[in-house]
């Protein structure tokens, strides 16, 4: 440990430097899934200006949505708010039955909100034959689309039903094993698409989403029984992804449950501007501050722990980007507190110190004795924070829980910086003939110099007190 | 040496006087309906919080105020911030009902979120399980912006008629900060939850304290001195809400559970070195051991809670309105934790030990069984 110790303390406090400081960079992706991601800095809405709404999914007909339909009306609600072209949009769920959309950014915040609320409408729409089919994902104006003919040709596209006589859908494979998407329809619409397909075989329908194509394969034969599978010619069929997305479209493209704006938030850019300068200002000032009194209150001792306390805001930050924990108003509070919080240990074992000293312990031995004699009020107290921390995290909304984070990285960080980093520094330094000085320390010659016995020397301070 | 534990009556008397006005006007919170006492911001009582800037400099908050009067808005407070803006928060409107215009007859958004690989046949539907695919390309999405009408100020709805009736008379609205609005719905939620998380974050700190320390009395006196800390940052934004109405808002729950969490720090320190004293000095009546333990420890913590209050104050002075009282809750909370755990917690213990060694020396006589718990 004593080897290793200033070892490990360089190369983590390296890296962090690294991940704070080293312009895009970006973290390789750990799994298949995942995207590369690059390294930054994620300010939270408050503080880069934006719009934020928070909806809550209502029951419907007695049914009670439950936290899978709550994530189906959120994947559903994420695409509309991507299909607005929107930067960094953020869709998460919240609690039992909250969705909340974050854009950052100034953006049209009615358009948005108008396009989340709506309950979306799916629809099955023939093509007229004389016209080239519409290829998937371009848009479809269905406004003002006229019902179909009963029969004959349609000149334009029109609604044959809506999705509302949709029964289910699901992901199928035809006999050549190949991934179809499969659906099938309820009494009319079954009925209605018999007669359809009967009378329009080699035309193409469409399966329109708000105006969007979604699909819009061509009838190979009439389907009388509501059962129809939609396959592609592709090696395999559809690939999985487009398959499942295609099924979920057909399931949710109406969301399950409406939904109601609890509440939003709008805030401009540049008042986001201000909080994080001011914010920034008040962090730098703080850190000044603590460091300043450290150094006279606690000189030599001071100087350590105003090094292991940068090296503490350079860890956290690092921390923070590479998490990455989105950095709000309350979060950058929370790391202000932090600051205040993570000398504690210091100070604790400084003041553990000097006791030792006087009661007559060499000089080595007094900084040993510190830290050992003040770990368990060190360990009790950061754990108590930890509790109520965790509480936050786990129960909290999401501006609480930015701010749990935030103080949870924070004590962990500081017990790191303030017992490992203080200590392998110092045990280097009392080695040092220089550093043998009692006023260094804050105690009197007289304390300083190192008696024989503890025995005596405890005995000595309990009368003094 | 000091005699901290002899005065433990001055230091209680102390504390029941900064606590009790501030139990009061909680307590007239749900007498007077709301009317003193805690004032509770948007977040809790739902309505909408619009931050605007008039193009006319000369406006006073004193007019926005008599402007929305006319408006028909009742319960509206302005305050004029910085810049030139004006904060307007308006507890009888909540945004929710912003009506949805009729949708316009040009397309929509001209990508959706579903894939479609470029250069894939087009599928084709059938009731059996032949394919015969029409081979068409179809380019991938492509995502095309809303045109960046900046945070437009509303022009719909009843703020939109509210926006409409002070443009009427002040002329236009050159900028807008913010626009929140809260349902509330939400507030009920919120103060149930915060109740809550307070009552689980104490129990959570005096399961820890009695765990560690092997003593449920030490922890209950942490318990105490908690509340303690709690009723006095309450007390006080009860009476600052009453006179100044300083409201509290969604974060002070994150206040009081931090200070929860932090106030019980110095405790610990006492307590722990009561142990070790308890230890290396048997015999020693337990007040003195007391005594002694807080008095070694007193400089230490004075100076963790010192180097916090230190960096509170900052944010205080330099950090801003928007968490001013956030950091307000905090900094209240940790002085008084301080307090609590110098002079309420560890005299506490030496009340309860010494009542439980009178009662056991009455009703134990020499010889007969001993308490388990010493």
């Amino acid at each position: 440990m004593r080897r290793t110790g200033p070892i490990l303390i360089a190369v983590i406090g390296l890296l962090a430097l690294i991940i704070d400081f080293w312009p895009n960079l970006t973290l390789p992706a750990f799994s298949a899934g995942e995207t590369s991601r690059r390294i930054e800095t994620k300010l939270g809405l408050d503080l880069q200006g934006g719009l934020k709404v928070e909806y809550r999914v209502l029951p419907q007909l007695d049914r009670t949505p439950t936290l899978a339909d709550v994530q189906v009306v959120k994947d559903i609600i994420e695409r509309r708010v991507n299909a607005t072209g929107v930067s960094e949009p953020v869709v998460v769920t919240s609690g039992t039955d909250r969705v909340v959309v974050e854009v950052p950014g100034i953006s049209d915040t009615a358009a948005i909100r108008r396009l989340v609320g709506q309950t979306g409408s799916l629809q099955f729409v023939p093509i007229p034959p004389n016209t080239t089919p519409p290829v998937d994902g371009t848009p479809l104006d269905m406004t003002n689309a006229p019902a179909c003919p009963t029969s004959g040709n349609p000149t334009v596209p029109c609604v044959l039903f809506g999705g509302e006589e949709l029964g289910s859908a699901n992901v199928g494979s035809d006999p050549q094993g190949r991934r179809t998407v499969n659906f099938a329809l309820k009494e009319t619409g079954k009925n209605l698409f018999a007669s359809w397909t009967q009378s329009h075989t080699t035309q193409n329908f469409a399966i329109v989403l708000d105006n969007v194509v979604i699909s819009a394969p061509v009838i190979n034969e009439a389907i009388p029984g509501g059962n129809v599978q939609i396959s592609s010619g592709g090696l395999g069929g559809f690939p999985r992804a487009e398959a499942e997305e295609m099924v979920n479209v057909l399931r949710f493209g109406s969301l399950p449950f409406p939904v109601e704006e609890l509440a939003s938030d709008t805030i401009d850019p540049s008042l986001g501007q201000e909080f994080l300068n001011r914010s920034l200002l008040a962090g730098g000032i703080a850190i000044m501050l603590v460091i300043l009194f450290m150094l006279i209150h606690y000189r030599l001792p001071g100087v350590v722990a105003s090094f292991a306390l940068l090296y503490y805001a350079v860890l956290v930050l690092a921390l923070f980007r590479i998490i990455p924990v989105t950095l709000t108003l309350a979060g950058i509070a929370g790391f202000v507190l932090s600051v205040g919080m993570a000398v504690d240990a210091n100070i604790l074992i400084f003041e553990r110190t000097k006791e030792e000293l006087r009661s007559g312990k060499s000089l080595p031995q007094a900084i040993e004795a510190g830290f050992a004699r003040a770990w368990n009020s060190i360990l009790d107290s950061n754990v108590s924070s930890l509790i109520t921390a965790t509480i936050l995290y786990l129960f909290g909304s999401s501006v609480i829980q930015g701010f749990a984070l935030v103080l949870i990285i924070g004590v962990l960080a500081s017990m790191f910086t303030a017992i490992v980093v203080t200590r392998s520094i110092l045990r280097i330094i009392v080695a040092k003939e220089w550093a043998r000085k009692a006023w260094l320390y804050g105690v009197t010659d007289a304390e300083f110099t190192a008696r024989p016995t503890t025995r005596s020397g405890l005995r000595r301070e309990v009368r003094r007190v | 040496m000091f005699d901290i534990v002899g005065r433990k009556k001055w230091f209680f008397l102390f504390s029941a006087i900064i606590t009790i006005p501030g139990l009061i006007f909680i307590l007239l919170t749900p007498i007077t309906n709301g009317q003193a006492g805690l004032k509770f911001s948007i977040d809790y009582t739902g309505g909408t919080e619009w931050s605007i800037r008039f193009a006319d400099t000369a406006v006073t908050s004193d007019q926005v105020r008599e402007a929305l009067d006319e408006l028909g808005q009742e319960d509206v407070t302005v305050t004029h911030t910085g810049r030139g803006f004006f904060d307007i928060r308006l507890s009888g409107l909540d945004l929710r009902e912003i009506p949805t215009p009729a949708p316009s007859s040009s397309s929509g958004p001209s990508s959706s979120g579903s894939p479609s690989p470029s250069g894939s046949p087009s599928p084709a539907a059938t009731p059996a399980s032949t394919a015969e695919p029409a081979p068409s390309g179809s380019p991938g999405p492509s995502g095309s912006p809303i045109p960046g009408r900046a945070n437009t100020v509303p022009t719909t709805g009843e703020l939109g008629e509210i926006a409409a009736g002070l443009q009427e008379r002040f002329g236009p609205i050159a900028e807008q900060a913010k626009l929140s609005s809260i349902g509330a719905v939400v507030s009920a939620d919120l103060v149930q939850q915060a109740i809550l998380l307070i009552f689980i974050g104490s129990l959570g700190i005096l399961a820890w304290i009695t765990l560690r320390f092997r003593d449920a009395k030490m922890g209950a006196t942490a318990l105490v001195a908690l509340l303690h800390d709690v009723i006095v940052v309450l007390g006080v934004f009860a009476i600052l809400g009453t006179f100044l109405n300083v409201k509290i808002d969604g974060l002070f729950v994150t206040a009081m559970l931090t200070v929860i969490g932090f106030s019980v720090h110095d405790t610990i320190v006492v307590f722990d070195r009561i142990r070790e004293n308890r230890a290396r000095h048997v015999g020693e009546p337990f007040s003195e051991i007391v005594n002694h333990s807080i008095l070694q420890t007193f400089g230490r913590s004075i100076t963790t809670s010192f180097t916090v209050v230190l960096t509170l104050t900052t944010l205080l002075l330099f950090g801003g309105a928007a968490t001013q009282e956030f950091v307000l809750a905090l900094l209240l909370g940790i002085i008084s934790g301080t307090y609590s755990s110098i002079f309420n917690a560890a005299p506490l213990l030496v009340v309860w030990q010494e009542w439980e060694d009178r009662r056991k020396g009455r009703i134990s006589t020499p010889g007969t069984t001993r308490r388990a718990t010493a």
